[in-house]
């Protein structure tokens, strides 16, 4: 056994350019695939982290498909149902940049309120005494140097609905480690920001529900649109789970065109085995007449087929692990971004499961493997004298 | 499809491969069953020889693919569990379906059988005129229409699934309630079902140290189910340290350390071996006594492993569950 893998390492050196052809192909497809799927799972790992910082339950008014404002009153009517800690109207929107093409998400916050987020806590604290004053606002630092792209350094003129200006100055700018979160964020006083999309005094974007007990957010859920039909309410397992079906279904696209590409290459390794070059089959000749069996040789060309793949197996994982956390995968990382001019730089966190590996794996070597099956039992059961003559 | 995962398109990948491969196979096992005679001369005999060897590697590929295979299966179902609303674990995927569980029946009986088959083709190998050959043919002709029972389950299970549907968690399907699918088991008494799994042991000990291939087959046979019953009804609440928690999948899972894949494997390579000894032995293979061995170490492995966890909780605890 052990003289046979010798045997089959010797015999892929000798035909050295015809296996490294094979070698460097299949190791460029393993990689194409594992880069894909780490990028993919570094991403919903990094999703799911933030998605446990979201509100346990959001309540949209949606009036003919359309989201639409809420009446702020009816938090208080929800905060007083069994369970709920606690019920926020929130009010923000996005403002659209014109010049620079971008858009500006702009949350409201009460200066000394609660808001339902924790580092809009923060923030809200620590600048409370600017956001006090009047017209002032915090920015993101995308936000931030957007602006002074477009020479407003100091201030930002608003235009509202009704085409008027509105003047509001830059009153800080958020620390830059929060930058995922708060790149392309304004926060402002929540007066301000009714102003500015020009919103009725008592009305909210949406209202946000924190539950005290976990397993009560399904009841609670449907408490709230039993007594309200005309909303929507959204749980963060919902999200949780079509954020995981939205991973799943790129990945799951590209491992099906994936599938096309591996069938291509199944039918090139298996023309590859079977077009024996006579010098090999003379070689296989010779060694049925030097007393091998059919199942000598297969084995030799299994462990071929096993040096081959798993060679290339790691090699490409390898690779794709340096290419995605070393490089932070150039090139590929935006096919996964989406577009958006105000996209947070940000690094992949590095997050690597067996189970990646494990279907990295068995998406590829398998297939390899099976390919060389029937070419190796063809030239294993070669006739020794007709080759040799 | 419901479902686009990219584990579970790799899983139906790899089966279409595996069973066109099988389909192969089975085309060559009718002809060599229908054409073969060992005393003839004629090509087709010459023919049918050397095709016996592509059958041989189609089936061996199949069988060492499975092995790894279903482990990576029962992996996906536990990660399918996240996307399912009310599964906890593979069982409520499982379940999720009506294929789930036969479905995996078919896929571990399949996992006996292509063994055996490899049993008997390497013993076939050693022997200078291989009188097996046509029986190991036929032999895979029985196995065909389960594994292709087992690739149609496959396909109607993660068709089947529907991620809007809520699925039952393990909690529910593994209770002492009537309308549970093993309240019969869970609900005997403790003392029975401890005097069933080790009684089976002993026997297997017994058998192993008198060194009778029959009874150790029997014993080991028998042993399948018997700790598989017993591990829902007993051990495993040990595992989770809760009386009321019987789940044989939730082994699988990182809250208990991945205990559950070296149970299982401990348990099948135990068995397994077990009944092959016996095969081995009608075949007239002298060295079967090293795979009794083998079977014996598997089944004390296995019987360590479950039983490690109630002893530990006693000395920690002081009482039983």
């Amino acid at each position: 056994m052990k003289n046979l893998f010798a045997f089959a390492l010797s015999s892929l050196t000798r035909r050295g350019s015809k296996n490294f052809f094979i070698f460097t192909i299949f190791t460029l497809m393993i990689f194409i695939l594992a880069a894909i799927f780490t990028i993919t799972h570094a991403l919903k790992s990094e999703m799911f982290m933030t998605l446990d910082a979201l509100p346990d339950i959001t309540v949209q008014r949606v009036v003919a498909g359309k989201q639409t404002d809420i009446e702020a009153s009816r938090s208080e009517t929800i905060a007083g149902m069994f369970g709920v800690a606690d019920a926020v109207p929130r009010v923000w929107g996005y403002y659209y940049f014109a010049k620079a093409g971008v858009n500006f998400s702009i949350v409201g916050v009460e200066a000394f309120g609660t808001s339902y987020k924790k580092s809009l806590d923060v923030v809200a604290e620590t600048y409370a005494d600017r956001l006090m004053e009047e017209n002032t606002m915090i920015v993101g630092p995308g936000v931030a140097e957007t602006l002074k792209r477009h020479f407003f350094s100091d201030y930002f003129y608003f235009v509202k609905p009704d085409g008027d200006l509105k003047k509001v100055t830059i009153a800080g700018v958020f620390k830059p480690s929060t930058v995922l979160e708060s790149n392309d964020i304004i926060v402002m006083e929540i007066g301000l920001v009714r102003d500015i999309f020009g919103m009725d005094d008592t009305m909210a974007t949406d209202i946000v529900v924190r539950v005290a007990n976990p397993e009560e957010i399904p009841t609670i859920a449907r408490k709230i649109s039993e007594i309200y039909p005309d909303t929507r309410v959204v749980t963060k397992e919902d999200l949780k789970i079509s954020y995981q079906n939205v991973f799943d279904y790129k990945s799951g696209i590209f491992l099906a065109l994936f599938i096309i590409a591996i069938f291509t290459f199944f039918i090139i390794i298996y023309d590859k085995a079977s077009g024996l070059s006579s010098e090999e089959k003379r070689e296989i000749g010779i060694l049925k007449a030097l007393g091998w069996k059919i199942g000598d040789i297969l084995q030799v060309k299994f462990f071929e087929a096993i040096v081959i793949s798993f060679g290339g197996y790691l090699l490409a994982v390898t690779l794709a692990l340096g290419y995605v956390f070393g490089l932070d995968a150039p090139l590929m990382r935006s096919l996964f971004m989406g577009y958006s001019v105000l996209k947070p730089p940000f690094e992949l966190p590095f997050v690597l499961d067996v189970g990646t590996l494990a279907l990295i794996f068995f998406a590829t070597v398998p297939v390899y493997i099976a390919a060389t099956l029937i070419p190796s039992w063809k030239a294993a059961t070669l006739e020794a004298d007709e080759v040799i003559r | 499809m419901n479902l686009l995962s990219p584990d579970v398109i790799a899983i139906l990948m790899l089966d279409a491969i595996l069973f066109l491969f099988a389909l192969i196979a089975l085309a060559i096992s009718v002809q060599i069953v229908r054409k073969w005679d060992r005393s003839a001369t004629t090509p087709l005999q010459y023919a049918l020889e050397k095709r016996a060897y592509l059958v041989a590697t189609i089936i061996e590929y199949i069988f060492y693919l499975k092995l790894p295979l279903f482990l990576y299966f029962i992996y996906t179902l536990d990660l399918l569990s996240n996307i399912l609303p009310g599964a906890m674990c593979a069982a409520g995927v499982t379940n999720a379906t009506v294929y789930g569980m036969p479905l995996f029946v078919v896929k571990i009986l399949d996992l006996y059988l292509f063994g055996l088959w490899i049993v008997v083709h390497r013993i076939d190998m050693n022997k200078p005129d291989y009188p097996f050959t046509k029986r190991k043919f036929w032999f895979f002709m029985l196995i065909f229409p389960l594994f292709a029972l087992e690739t149609a389950l496959d396909v109607a299970h993660f068709n089947g699934i529907n991620p809007h549907v809520i699925v039952s968690c393990c909690g529910t399907l593994f209770s002492a309630a009537k309308t549970s699918a093993v309240s019969a088991f869970i609900t005997l008494p403790t003392s029975a079902i401890l005097v069933l799994f080790y009684g089976n042991f002993f026997l297997i000990v017994v058998s192993w140290v008198f060194k009778r291939s029959f009874f150790m087959a029997l014993f080991n046979l028998l042993f399948v189910p018997v700790s598989i019953i017993s591990l829902v009804a007993f051990f495993s609440t040990y595992v989770y340290e809760m009386p009321h928690h019987h789940c044989p999948f939730c082994l699988l899972q990182s809250d208990y350390h991945y205990i559950g894949y070296p149970m299982y494997m401990t348990l099948f390579f135990g068995t397994f071996f077990g009944i092959a000894a016996w095969v081995a032995q009608k075949l007239g293979f002298d060295s079967y006594g090293r795979w009794m061995l083998r079977s014996f170490i598997g089944d004390i492995l296995y019987v360590a492993l479950v039983s490690y966890y109630p002893i530990s909780f006693y000395l920690k605890n002081g009482v039983w569950l």
